[in-house]
């Protein structure tokens, strides 16, 4: 099922949390809310199922206008943060607690909490309550309640949050794998920005109360639309220079360092105070336009190296590297800068 | 360090003596008590043996004693040494003494006129009535409401007045003159003989039930609950109204009630335009009774149930009640399926501890019908209260109402129990498998 959010707006007295949102979640699509602690993604999510109403602008389903429909008869599933399981009952109590209260039958019941017990992998805890089971088990539990009811949409409130490297690994795939089988309109919040690339269709990064910019995972990477979409994704994160477009050219004040730009850039823009971001598989040694810094912090991530390299301004760039390199801390580098895939933002950030 | 665990006890010590003093005493001498049948008539402390009027109807009643009893009971005179000795202090006339002792030492009479005629008799014999008077009064000899410290002193006097008693008499006598305190269990064949008990504790089972089920813990739920969906303010001011009845001074509060029922109160006034005579609506039967005893109750009883039950539900993670709507529950739904068995603790809590607190007081009841009319309204601590301290009907029965508590007390436990069984108290407190 389609959802639209139009011109959606959300107050808490006098603090106006989401200002005119528009978003459309399309059909068997699985969407991530990507953004800081507080931008509005839980927010938006309560909106979506009913639980907050709205203070402004339309929510649809379809072409359903539910924005005045009560969040009984949206439709809607949801796996919250916290999981929100009811501790006294068991957990085939819980996952058929939706079907309970519209008074199917025990034997329907049964079959399908039996059904969507396989499907999650939980046949064997059935009946636990939910204070002995660990945080994954709970997590699935949460998800079989909220798909047993075959909702229009499925909503996921930061699911993977509580759980260790492995299991959130394991679950990524898990929930995805399930979202594909059932064709459900999915949204997923979050602010891990790895768990949005991985799991979604599309990610809508969120800002202050705004979506910045929604597209696919992989040209949201490429293509950030501002310095802030380009901070946000990538670990470790883009690193950003500034200073000036000049013929052509970004000049780097402190080292003099020159690196040609694209001409679409530079033809409006000559003598404009800018920042480039380089991520850090784009600074490397031996290729691209050299810039000279020290080695001021090396982080081994096993596969990869991680090294900070401050330039004599005080500006750090990133460089991740795959073989092994003799670089210690303290160590003059020159290393290249690849200028193909510098991005160039303006003075406020906007990408040029 | 090595006496560190002793410490402990050290510093418990005052609070242990506290408690052996103000909590577990009263309860152990209330047990005791129970057992004897202490009242003001036999005093706390022990007591002297006597042969009493009130002594003699269980000689005759329980041990078939009557001939006994009626020589008990009889007064007669001797002319012996010690009522001469006696006349004389008293200021009888000496010649006629002496002639009394010549003549008729040792002799007995039934009764007084006789002893007077035989002074009337005497040669010497006083002028005036008085004078014969004061001579007479010297040589009754009595056991009769005479007060032995010891029974064997008892017995000498007895054997004195010229009676013999067998081995059985004895024993007899040893029980119905005991003028102090004794062990029994008839206060518990009185309480079971008594058609009053019947009816004290069917007032006590409904009071206590009716109070509990409609107030303390339903209007208290109903509260909690209904101001659970209110917006904060709103519910803040409601929950604080039903609180003032519980820091009203009892004394106001139920003053306040009465002035409503008076014959001249609020009730009469505005009914009586509606053609209703003015009368106490208070005390007119036991109906009306009733009902303001179970609102005068309830409606302070509430506000405790209120105050457990809402911090109860506010601590109810909020993702509960989202969840619970976006599964599709109605706010009834919600409310029974969320909100009640996550209450099941602190109901089983305000259940049996206002029960108990139901059970055992019953100051208001005094204050406003003082279990009128009719004792309709008496429940089984106001009973106890009234046997035990109140003059009530004569002599205080300390030990009856002693016996009355103890019932209370063992009613309190039982139901306790009972709650305990039906709310599942094992599974309640049972620890988690997992943290
Ligand atoms: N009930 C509320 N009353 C007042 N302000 C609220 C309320 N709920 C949220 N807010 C505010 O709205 C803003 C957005 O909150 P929201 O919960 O949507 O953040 P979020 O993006 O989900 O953050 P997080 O990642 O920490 O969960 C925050 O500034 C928060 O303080
Ligand atoms: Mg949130």
């Amino acid at each position: 099922m389609r959802i639209l959010l139009d011109k959606f707006t959300k107050k808490f007295g006098n603090l106006t949390v989401i200002d005119e949102m528009d978003l459309e979640i399309h059909d068997g699509e699985m969407i991530a809310l990507l953004g800081g602690s507080g931008c509005g993604k839980s927010t938006t999510l309560f909106a979506i199922c009913g639980i907050h109403k709205v203070n402004g602008g339309r929510i649809l389903f379809g072409d359903k206008d539910v924005t005045n429909v009560t969040s009984q008869e949206r439709n809607v599933g949801v796996v919250f943060q916290s999981f929100a399981l009811y501790p006294h009952m068991s957990v085939e109590q819980n996952i058929g607690f939706p079907l309970k209260l519209r008074k199917e039958s025990q034997s329907e019941i049964k079959r399908k909490v039996d059904e969507i017990a396989e499907m999650v992998h939980i046949e064997n805890l059935l009946q636990r309550r939910p204070g002995e089971l660990s945080g994954g088990q709970q997590q699935r539990v949460a998800l079989a309640r909220a798909l047993i009811r075959r909702p229009d949409v499925l909503l996921l409130d930061e699911p993977l949050a509580n759980l260790d490297a492995t299991l959130r690994l394991e679950m990524r795939s898990e929930i995805r794998r399930i979202q594909r089988e059932t064709g459900i309109t999915a949204v997923l919040v979050t602010h891990d920005q790895t768990e949005a690339m991985s799991m979604c269709d599309r990610i809508a990064i969120m800002d202050a109360g705004k979506i910045v910019q929604i597209t696919e995972p992989k040209d949201m990477y490429d293509n950030p639309v501002s310095d802030f979409v380009a901070g946000f994704l990538g670990s470790p994160p883009i690193a950003f220079l500034s200073g000036q477009i000049k013929d052509g050219n970004f000049i780097e004040p402190s080292t003099k360092t020159k690196i040609p730009l694209s001409g679409n850039i530079t033809k409006n823009h000559n003598g404009r105070n800018v920042r480039i971001g380089v991520r850090p598989e784009f600074f490397q040694p031996g290729s691209g336009i050299t810039i000279g810094g020290k080695v001021t912090f090396i982080e081994s991530q096993g596969r990869e190296t991680l090294f900070n390299v401050t330039l004599s301004n005080g500006t750090i760039l990133r460089s991740i590297q795959g073989k092994r390199s003799e670089s210690k801390i303290g160590d003059q580098v020159e290393w290249g800068i690849d200028a193909q895939k510098i991005l160039v933002f303006d003075e406020d950030g906007a990408r040029l | 360090m090595g006496n560190s665990k002793h410490l402990g006890l050290f510093l418990l010590a005052p609070a242990g003596i506290f408690v052996i003093l103000f909590f577990l005493a009263p309860v152990v001498l209330t047990g005791v008590f129970g057992f004897t049948n202490m009242s003001t008539a036999t005093g706390i402390t022990g007591g002297s043996y006597m042969v009493s009027e009130s002594a003699m109807r269980p000689l005759r009643s329980r041990f078939g004693e009557d001939a006994l009893a009626d020589q008990l009971s009889k007064r007669i005179y001797t002319i012996d040494e010690e009522g001469l000795q006696a006349a004389a202090e008293a200021g009888g006339d000496a010649a006629a003494l002496t002639e009394l002792r010549s003549n008729f030492f040792n002799e007995s009479f039934g009764n007084r006129r006789e002893v007077e005629t035989a002074i009337k008799s005497l040669n010497a014999r006083p002028s005036t009535t008085r004078g014969i008077k004061i001579i007479s009064a010297q040589f009754v000899k009595s056991v009769i409401n005479v007060r032995f410290d010891t029974f064997e002193e008892l017995l000498t006097s007895i054997a004195d007045f010229g009676i013999e008693l067998s081995d059985d008499q004895i024993e007899a006598l040893a029980d119905v003159t005991y003028t102090g305190w004794t062990f029994t269990l008839q206060n518990f064949k009185t309480m079971v003989e008594l058609p009053d008990t019947r009816k004290t504790l069917i007032n006590t089972l409904f009071y206590v039930f009716t109070t509990l089920i409609l107030f303390n813990t339903g209007f208290a739920l109903v509260l909690s609950i209904s101001t659970h969906y209110m917006p904060t303010g709103p519910a803040g001011f409601f929950r604080s109204i039903w609180l003032l009845p519980r820091v009203t001074p009892p004394v106001l509060y139920v003053l306040m009630w009465k002035w409503l029922a008076w014959d001249t109160g609020f009730l009469s006034v505005i009914l009586e335009p509606m053609g209703f005579a003015p009368r106490n609506w208070m005390l007119d039967s036991p109906t009306n009774a009733w009902v303001f005893i179970i609102l005068i109750n309830g409606i302070v009883g509430a506000s405790m149930g209120m105050l457990i039950f809402s911090s109860a539900i506010k601590a109810i993670p909020a993702s509960l009640f989202h969840a619970s709507e976006v599964d599709g529950a109605t706010r009834r739904q919600q409310i029974w399926h969320i909100i009640l068995p996550q209450l099941r603790w602190p109901i089983l809590f305000i259940t049996i501890y206002q029960t108990l607190s139901l059970l055992t007081s019953f100051e208001y009841i005094l204050l406003a019908t003082d279990g009128g009319p009719g004792g309709a309204t008496e429940v089984w601590a106001l009973s106890t209260y009234l046997k035990a301290l109140q003059n009530y009907g004569g002599a205080l029965q300390y030990g009856y109402g002693a016996a009355l508590s103890l019932v209370l007390v063992v009613i309190g436990i039982s139901v306790s129990l009972i709650y305990l069984k039906l709310f599942d108290f094992k599974n309640l407190t049972a620890p988690p498998k997992i943290e």
